[in-house]
């Protein structure tokens, strides 16, 4: 609305007063009613009974292991889909093989699968009867129904977001800059830290905020292979779960509340790499152009 | 240092992208490797600079199988169609890159690298651009750039694809005699591809002609223009027209005028640059009658298109002088006889 006082809109090319008020009136009332009030309505029943209770349901024994299950589940899978996504986007975007398009696709897959079919393929593999699972039993290995378990499905949950993030980045600034370095003698190691690595910067960063809110945020996946044991393999999304069956409503949504603000969170980190590379973008554009 | 390219050959699936060729490039010389695009010069380029490898065939550096030596190894400096400057770097750092990067025992201390880098620099005349970063320089600046990159690491050999083919056309005048200049002053073997004939003959000690993966013609600029040896290098270093005809005796003829044809063959083909035709408004026996339909004016010389009897239409370039002169008219009945032309078996 304020582009009105500078450049006087162009009747030509608006609708009449009446539509543009409507439909701007139809968009704000669903942005109201199914992101808005939900978000507000978990704060307002996290604090209904005040602010004891609410940091009481926090620093619950269970809780507070939720949480840090949550943040080492984080701390494991995010490192891996990075060194992955990187690995595997270079690959593509940079080389031509045999079974290029194959690879995309298997990264793809994690979107397209349920998460609860991913969780159960574990279950599969390592389950008590799954094919491995007489062998892990006997060597005393447990990975279902404990924290191993919940990484991996985390780690195939986030899998895509690195990848997928970098792929078109890589893409599109091709390889010559790569090549370059190496001509002037720089070993590919050089080449991936000095010319690759601060090219794709912002990409790489949004992909790990983005696979950080998943890996955080996963319920599916890793509700199948955690066992749901209080203390010991329970999530935040699944603790709540639980607390929200017993009815106990303030602890569950005290608990809810942290994913909400690990969303909001999320969402200020990415609205920053946003803006500071648009910024960037823009800043060479000036220099371009002067 | 001189570099032998000796029976290199390369496919692409099942497309030849160089088939055979065999090259000698002298120490010191400027060489251009001229063609159409997809005939293989900037493959071969890259093949001499390590960064593709050949099927077949070798490589030698100054006498030397450098065939499988690594890219980084090779201490050419190479110089990219679209600069290729990483973006993230200043001026400075980006000639300065090839010297950070060398092992700690062989990498120029920080005062000397400084110094390197102004000088080079100052050698490209864009000293006072340190600072910037390649987005903030105009295509011809980027291009020096990328030269006094490719010079930093004192390279043995300087191969350049396609140097000037981003700029535009004033530029490219401007920064090709530089080219020129700077070749001259330094004297390092450099090869430089192009698809600019008019580049190639003004810049290169000797330009090699390739067509399809094959080289057409190698010698100097004035050689392969005076003296093509294939109809294909005699109508890319110029325009032509052509002329079909059947040979009696040895003799093939245009409109009257006969020209020597090569033995054994009964069908000739005739090539005729512009501007060797003759043009006039008097019928004479060994003439071809046209009529002018188009005259366009291109600065100096002008163009005439002359429409003909049986084939196509005939380009005549006259002289802006003459043109005016003559004050030939679009519509006018002319005869048409060449001066000189090139006769090929066809």
């Amino acid at each position: 609305m304020s582009g009105t006082q500078n450049a006087p809109r162009s009747i030509v090319t608006t609708e009449s007063a009446p539509v543009r008020w409507l439909l701007t009136g139809i968009a704000l009332l669903f942005v109201a009613l199914f992101l808005v009030i939900p978000l507000v309505s978990v704060f307002a029943e996290a604090f209904k009974q005040g602010w004891r209770l609410y940091l009481a349901a926090l620093v619950e024994p269970d809780a507070w292991s939720a949480i840090k299950l949550t943040l080492l589940t984080a701390v494991i899978a995010v490192p891996l889909n990075l060194v992955f996504g990187v690995a595997a986007a270079w690959a593509i975007a940079k080389f031509d093989f045999k079974g290029k398009s194959f690879l995309i696709t298997l990264i793809d897959l994690p979107f397209s699968v349920s998460p609860v079919v991913a969780g159960l393929i574990y279950v599969l593999l390592f389950g008590a009867q799954g094919w491995w699972g007489p062998w892990l039993a006997e060597h005393d290995i447990k990975i279902i129904f404990a924290v191993p378990g919940i990484v991996l499905a985390t780690v195939f949950v986030t899998f895509p977001f690195v990848a997928r993030e970098l792929i078109p980045l890589m893409e599109a600034q091709g390889s010559e800059e790569e090549q370059a370095a190496l001509v002037l003698g720089a070993s590919g190691w050089q080449t991936f830290w000095r010319v690759t690595l601060p090219n794709i910067k912002w990409g790489l960063l949004y992909g790990v905020i983005l696979a950080n809110a998943r890996a955080m945020g996963e319920f599916g996946a890793v509700s199948v292979v955690s066992g749901h044991i209080r203390g010991m393999t329970n999530t935040i999304p699944l603790h709540v779960e639980i607390l929200y069956n017993e009815y106990n409503f303030v602890a569950a949504f005290a608990c809810a509340s942290i994913l909400a603000l690990l969303a909001l969170v999320t969402l200020a980190a990415k609205s920053y790499v946003e803006w500071a590379a648009a910024r960037q973008a823009a800043e060479d554009r000036r220099h371009a152009v002067e | 240092m001189s570099i032998e390219v000796k029976n290199i050959n390369k496919r692409f699936g099942d497309f030849v992208a160089l088939d055979n060729i065999n090259l000698d490039i002298q120490t010191g010389e400027l060489l251009a490797l001229l063609g159409p695009s997809g005939c293989g010069k900037t493959t071969l380029l890259r093949i001499v600079a390590g960064l593709e490898t050949a099927d077949q065939g070798s490589i030698l550096f100054h006498g030397e199988d450098a065939t499988d030596t690594h890219v980084r190894e090779r201490q050419v400096g190479f110089v990219f169609q679209h600069y290729a400057l990483f973006r993230h770097m200043t001026v400075f750092e980006n000639v300065a890159f090839g010297l950070r990067v060398r092992p700690k025992h062989t990498r120029p201390t920080e005062a000397a690298i400084k110094q390197k880098v102004h000088a080079l620099l100052e050698l490209v005349q864009l000293d006072w651009l340190a600072d910037r970063y390649p987005a903030q320089l105009s295509g011809g600046q980027r291009q020096r750039i990328a030269l006094a990159r490719a010079l930093a690491v004192e390279p043995r050999v300087l191969l350049l694809d396609e140097p000037f083919g981003a700029l535009d056309t004033q530029v490219r005048k401007e920064l090709r005699r530089w080219l020129r200049r700077l070749h001259d002053e330094m004297h390092i073997t450099s090869v430089f591809v192009t698809h600019d004939q008019e580049e190639a003959l003004e810049v290169a000690d000797r330009v090699v002609v390739m067509n399809k993966g094959r080289i057409e013609q190698t010698g100097t600029p004035e050689q392969v223009y005076d003296q093509p040896a294939t109809p294909f290098v005699y109508q890319f270093l110029g325009d032509v027209n052509l002329f079909h005809s059947r040979v009696h005796e040895g003799w093939a003829e245009v409109g009257g005028t006969r020209f020597a044809a090569p033995e054994a063959s009964d069908k000739a083909v005739i090539y005729v640059r512009p501007h060797e035709i003759d043009i006039q408004r008097v019928a004479t026996d060994t003439a071809l009658a046209g009529v002018i339909t188009h005259v366009r004016l291109l600065g100096a010389t002008v163009r005439l298109e002359v429409n003909v009897a049986a084939g196509d239409p005939v380009e005549v370039e006259l002289t802006r002088e003459r043109y005016v002169e003559g004050r030939w008219s679009v519509g006018e009945a002319v005869w048409l006889s060449p001066r000189e032309a090139r006769v090929y078996a066809g």
